[in-house]
């Protein structure tokens, strides 16, 4: 083998020297520069080396200011499941809230009064109709909305990656939860109506 | 050789090398990490986990790589110097 013989002209071993020899040095110097690599590595990559202070300036990153560890904390609390999901809870109760009081106006059955159907319901009865109805779907509303979000996020940070595809899982994994108290059958429909649902919207959104 | 000036020689070198590991570091997990499909400024929570992954594992990676190849390394001299000790 040419590159050997170059390399090193009195050299007899094997192929784990093969990347010794790629140092290019005749044996006659071999010792000084062989002794110098394995000590050089040693303090390079090795056990010696000194333990530096990762810092992006000193690796060629542009020089920015430091977070602090406040900042720090407050970044990962915002970023994770937990608030996530608390923030789509409060907006689904919001929503829910907003949604059922307009429905409550435009299908209301209140104070029917089967010996007087033509009475018109009160003030107060139409108001607690719209509280209940608006709290009932408020409720629902944020169920739902915290428990996609929360699968969404585990999901999502599961697989590493932040594409269609984990709304899809989630909204199977929510509609499933929610129509599996009704049976089995309910809880495949509902896993797969609310995935097509959320792989709709996040067409949509994409 | 002695050990300080070794010493010394790796100090210098560090520098070099630390910037090559974190140009080569960033370039691989931001194509592994950061599909080029820009929708918005802000890194996504799936982005954000799959880079603190990438980067750990470049690290450990960077290593035990540096760990074994001083290993390999020390273990060739010997032979080395052996061979010349043989032939010398």
């Amino acid at each position: 083998m040419p590159c050997f013989n170059m390399a090193a002209p009195t050299e007899s071993t094997d192929a784990s020297l093969s990347f010794a020899t790629g140092q290019s040095a005749t044996v006659s110097s071999a010792e000084n520069v062989s002794l110098q690599y394995s000590l050089l590595l040693d303090h390079l990559i090795g056990d010696k080396r000194q333990i530096k202070d990762l810092n992006p300036t000193v690796m060629g990153a542009l020089p920015s200011p430091r977070k602090t560890k406040e900042e720090k904390m407050i970044e990962r609390g915002m970023e994770s499941c937990a608030f996530k999901s608390l923030i789509a809870c409060v907006g689904g109760f919001v929503l829910g809230g907003a949604f059922g009081v307009f429905t409550a106006g435009i299908d209301s059955n209140v104070g029917l009064d089967p010996k007087d159907p033509l009475r018109t319901p009160t003030a107060r009865e139409v108001l607690r109709d719209m509280g209940q109805r608006g709290m009932s779907y408020a409720k629902n509303f944020a169920i739902v909305g915290a428990m996609f979000s929360c699968t969404e996020c585990i999901i999502e940070s599961h697989r590493g990656k932040s594409d269609w595809k984990n709304a899809v899982y989630s909204g199977c994994v929510t509609g499933g939860a929610i129509g599996f108290r009704a049976g089995l059958k309910a809880g495949v429909l509902g896993c797969g109506g609310f995935a097509a649902f959320s792989a709709a919207i996040e067409y949509y959104l994409r | 050789m002695d050990p300080m000036k070794a010493q010394q020689l790796a100090a210098e070198l560090e520098v070099e090398m630390m910037a090559d590991m974190y140009n080569r570091m960033t370039s691989a997990c931001h194509k592994k990490c950061v599909p080029p499909h820009y929708k918005e400024a802000e890194l996504s929570k799936g982005e954000a986990v799959c880079l603190d992954r990438c980067v750990a594992k470049y690290l450990d990676l960077h290593e035990r790589l540096g760990r074994k190849l001083t290993e390999l390394s020390v273990q060739d001299e010997e032979v080395m110097r052996k061979a010349a000790a043989g032939t010398g």
